[in-house]
């Protein structure tokens, strides 16, 4: 048997851990974490916080990773309109600083924008798990229908980012589930039509904020600062960067954000092209092993999910480093497994999980 | 558990498959087969975004690595010049004239202040301010000129020290030292030295040379024409800052290089002497050292105060000095142009003595006019009854016009065009000030160009009294005088003494032998005139200044001048300004001369009245209280 023959097999195979997966991951965290200890100029509260975030991660990963891929897909439907009711009521009760993106349970404060970039995925892999493939018109239409009413709820927080984003790993979902040609061009015409009507709902920050990203120069001071003080700080770094520690635009407050949404620009800076070469190589990496797993999963439920999890996860890497160099409009999307804060990390970390836990128990499936 | 959840699994694939049929029935295997192949072009599409992406960053990070670099340089690195020490002024005894002095002040650049309101606020709470205050503020922010709004002026680092305990509230708050310039006899000096002002477009086209990092610049007079040694070399600070604007470190330093003192000719004492003298009146006095050219005096009256300028003067102020019937505004010495009068006349006598169109017993019937052919009425002689018979001796001593008239018209406008030119007439003195006026020296080639019109005997004729189309600055009158006095080797008028230059301890003098100013004078054509200069005062029968009180030490010579601005009737006095001009020009001791002065009242009335006592005085006071002191030095 493939699992039992596999020589580092020990500890990661008791914690139910796909080991490569693991390291590759690490390998992130830990750049995350030094680059984080740089930006902080030396003071290790920031990364004293994000270890123990990590640590909350890797817990969750590791819990999600012994439960039986079957129980999600059972569960699947209970979450999703759960996440649903959440972000109803976060519509009336919502708290936040610019959008009510936040629910406050007192004891905890969370996005359940957030928990959606999951079970959107859930829903739709559970949704098909029983479903003849490639999916009929009718199944996808209701697959339409379960990415877009919680899309439409959060962009009407609003915010926008999240709401692609979730749409967009739907749209990965359905593509993986075994969608027909014919109803990608269809999807695509839909696209195209629902721009302008999504353009007239925005509001005018969100308008301004597309409209800077194709002319960031224009208006130094406004949207665009973000992006030019990122491309500063990364072309400043040249080939092999300014040296651990040394980078200008990030410790000296001009590239905002730096440990947040521009961490990649102050990774940049600092380990220059080369650096950054080893990081999307990670990442890369990582989305290969993952849709490694994806191709050996034993039913369609557990092919969906993997790999919708590792390809959304990717998805959110190219969105924001797309964002960070100026191919993407500036969103407010967070690198994944580098960038400081909690809801995210404990997201792509409990994806992980569940990758983890299709991975370890397809044995199991396999009569 | 995990058995349960199997169970579970089965059952409901089992119901799924007695509903649906056995053909809708998925095909694990082509499912298998479906889904690889999706998920291997996914794979693909990841490795092709990676690649696009990794050029795209190839292109920020080592195409235009260049430019980023010094985008973020210029976004760390603030080069804050330092402004240098301005040179002081002093007079040629070392009191000093012009000095720089520091105020601190505590502004905050406009472009540091990211919200205007949360600013005002804040320095409301941290300096305790009035309503009028931050009204003065909110002006300050609405001039687009301004950079800066000025918190507090002329405050001390003591006092900024406290203010600093409320820094937080206003980081944009920095304390900034400033040079500035404090003229100590502001009036009686505004003509000599000028003023400085903030740096404008104008002076980069100029003579002017401009440093990085230079806001103050001499506008006019000394403080202009020496601004390249008196102001120094500006230093810079290259500091390191942050986004906010804080400085986090002093990547360089170059100190400022203080400017050269500058000593001028000019003696403070004299100077605010001569001033007083033409208190209340419109003029000009000029005393010169004949031989070698000093300027001790340089006066026009009235002058303004020249502080109000240093320290940037309001518009209202400026308006009122514009508006100033008296013209304080207006350098008199160097730019007004004056018809000579008869202070001309010993000049006009030596060249027609060198030219021997008449000796010195010549002599020519004055009956108080001169009937010149072709023209109806008579040229009058000052003094109605006429001088009868005078020679050049008398006719100078008395300012006879007849005799001028006729000697003007034997000569002709060319000859006395040709030779009075030596005397510096129609030509700038070069002396060190910028903006000085030509005068009118009139010839019948200017007359053609300028009027289109050919040049008419009577013309001459006042040409030859120094009325007409002549005309003259003060200062050529005195640089002619000082020709006269030193017999025609003189040196330019000049301001400039020596300069030092405190760093390096370097003397530079100024240099006599590089600026001789030399004519040929036959000597004793120029005796006749000088001792006629000298009948002017002493002689009393005919001396036209000889009514003045006299100087028991020492003699003087001197010339007398009534320019006339308009005809006047004879018994009538008009309006004051369209009186005549009175001017008198002088040297002293008459044997050996040490000083020229001369004076010009502008509408004073007649020279021997109003212009030969001011003349005197100045002597008697330069003897009494300027010279035994040097001497004793």
């Amino acid at each position: 048997m493939r699992y039992a023959s596999n020589e580092f097999g020990g500890i990661s195979s008791l914690l139910k851990i796909d080991l490569k997966l693991f390291v590759i991951v690490m390998m992130i965290v830990f750049l995350g974490l030094a680059t984080l200890f740089s930006v902080s100029n030396g003071d290790n509260t920031l990364m004293f916080k994000q270890s123990i975030r990590i640590i909350i991660g890797l817990v969750a990963m590791i819990l999600l990773a012994q439960i039986h891929p079957d129980n999600f897909r059972l569960f699947s439907p209970a979450l999703y309109f759960i996440g649903l009711l959440l972000l109803i009521l976060t519509i009336f009760f919502g708290v936040g600083k610019s959008a009510d993106r936040w629910l406050d349970f007192y004891f905890v404060r969370f996005q359940p924008s957030e928990l959606m970039k999951i079970f959107v995925p859930l829903m739709i892999a559970s949704f098909y798990s029983d479903k003849s493939l490639p999916p009929k018109f009718k199944n996808l239409v209701v697959a339409v229908l379960i990415i877009i009413v919680p899309a439409l709820l959060i962009a009407k927080q609003p915010d926008l980012g999240t709401a692609i984003l979730i749409t967009s790993s739907g749209i990965i979902a359905i593509f993986l589930s075994g969608i027909r040609l014919a109803h990608i061009f269809l999807g695509l015409v839909f696209v195209i039509g629902a721009i302008p009507l999504l353009w007239s709902q925005m509001y005018d920050y969100q308008k301004s904020r597309i409209l800077s990203f194709f002319s960031p120069d224009q208006d130094v001071l406004g949207s665009g600062y973000h992006l030019v003080q990122s491309k500063i700080a990364l072309g400043s770094g040249g080939l092999f960067g300014k040296g651990y520690m040394n980078g200008t635009q990030s410790k000296l407050d001009f590239l905002p954000e730096n440990h947040t949404d521009f961490i990649f620009s102050a990774y940049g800076e600092e380990f220059g092209f080369m650096g950054v070469l080893i990081l999307i190589l990670l990442y890369v990496l990582a989305t290969f092993r993952g849709m490694s797993i994806s191709i050996k999963a034993t039913d369609n439920f557990s092919r969906i999910l993997s790999g919708t999890l590792i390809l959304t996860i990717f998805l959110y890497v190219l969105v924001n480093v797309g964002m960070v160099i100026g191919i993407l409009p500036i969103v407010g999307a967070p690198l994944p497994f580098m960038s400081y804060g909690g809801t995210s990390m404990l997201t792509v970390f409990a994806a992980l999980g569940i990758i983890m836990s299709i991975k370890s128990h397809q044995r199991l499936m396999r009569k | 558990m995990v058995s349960k959840h199997r169970n579970e699994t089965i059952r409901k694939r089992h119901r799924f498959e007695e509903k649906t049929g056995w053909e809708d029935i998925n095909d694990p295997v082509r499912d298998r087969a479906s889904h690889k192949l999706r998920a291997l072009i996914a794979s693909g599409i990841v490795f092709v975004i990676s690649i696009f992406y990794l050029d795209h960053i190839f292109q920020i990070q080592i195409n235009d690595h260049e430019l980023y670099t010094t985008k973020a340089e210029d976004n760390r690195i603030r080069v804050r010049p330092i402004e240098p020490i301005r040179g002081n002024i002093l007079d040629r005894n070392g009191i000093t004239l012009a000095e720089s002095f520091d105020t601190f002040d505590i502004i905050a650049k406009k472009e540091n202040i990211v919200s205007e309101r949360n600013f005002l606020l804040n320095s409301q709470k941290v300096f305790k301010f009035e309503k009028k205050d931050i009204d003065r503020l909110k002006r300050e922010f609405k001039n687009g000129r301004l950079k800066e709004v000025t918190l507090k002026k002329n405050t001390t680092m003591e006092e900024f020290t406290k203010l600093s305990v409320d820094q937080y509230l206003l980081p944009e708050m920095e304390l900034i030292v400033k040079s500035n310039r404090r003229y100590i006899f502001p009036e009686a000096t505004s003509h000599v030295l000028g003023y400085t002002g903030k740096l404008s477009e104008n002076d980069f086209n100029s003579t002017v040379e401009i440093k990085e990092g230079m806001t103050t610049v001499g506008k006019v007079g000394v403080e202009r024409f020496y601004q390249n040694l008196l102001s120094g070399t500006p230093g810079f600070e290259k500091l390191e800052t942050n986004a906010n604007n804080e400085i986090i470190r002093v990547l360089e330093k170059k100190s400022a290089t203080r400017g050269s003192d500058v000593y001028l000719t000019i003696d403070a004492k004299l100077q605010n002497y001569t001033y007083e003298l033409l208190q209340g009146q419109r003029g000009s006095i000029i005393v010169m050292d004949p031989h070698n050219g000093d300027i001790l005096s340089f006066v026009s009256h009235p002058g303004y105060d020249i502080n109000l300028f240093a320290r940037g003067i309001s518009s209202k102020d400026y308006n009122k000095l514009l508006k100033d019937k008296a013209k304080p505004l207006f350098n008199r010495a160097l730019v007004g142009q004056y018809p000579p009068g008869s202070t001309v006349k010993p000049f006009f006598g030596i060249v027609a003595l060198e030219d021997g169109i008449i000796d010195k017993s010549k002599v020519f019937a004055c009956t108080g006019a001169y009937k010149l052919e072709n023209y109806k009425r008579p040229f009058k002689c000052w003094k109605k009854d006429g001088h009868m018979n005078v020679n050049l001796s008398s006719a100078v001593a008395s300012s006879c016009d007849v005799f001028f008239y006729r000697l003007a018209e034997i000569s002709g406008i060319d000859m006395i065009h040709d030779k009075l030119q030596k005397f510096g007439f129609g030509q700038k003195t070069y002396v060190d000030l910028y903006g000085e006026k030509r005068g009118l020296l009139p010839s019948r080639e200017w007359k053609s160009q300028s009027r289109q019109s050919a040049w008419y005997p009577g013309e001459t004729l006042n040409v030859g009294i120094g009325q007409g189309y002549f005309l003259a600055t003060p200062l050529q009158l005195a640089n002619a005088t000082a020709l006269l006095a030193s017999g025609g080797s003189s040196v330019t008028p000049h301001l400039f003494l020596r300069s030092i230059d405190r760093i390096k301890n370097e003397v530079s003098n100024f240099s006599y032998s590089d600026n001789k100013n030399e004519i040929e004078i036959d000597t004793d054509s120029l005796h006749v005139v000088n001792e006629a200069m000298w009948r002017v005062v002493y002689d009393k029968s005919i001396g036209t200044a000889s009514h003045i009180k006299k100087i028991d030490s020492l003699e003087f010579a001197g010339k007398t001048g009534t320019a006339q601005v308009y005809n006047l009737d004879k018994g009538k006095t008009g309006t004051k300004s369209l009186q005549d001009h009175a001017l008198f020009i002088s040297f002293a001791p008459f044997e050996s001369p040490e000083i020229v002065v001369s004076v010009i009242v502008d509408n004073g009335g007649s020279g021997s009245a109003v212009a030969a006592p001011i003349a005197r005085n100045i002597i008697n006071y330069y003897f009494e209280n300027i010279k035994p002191k040097v001497a004793m030095q």
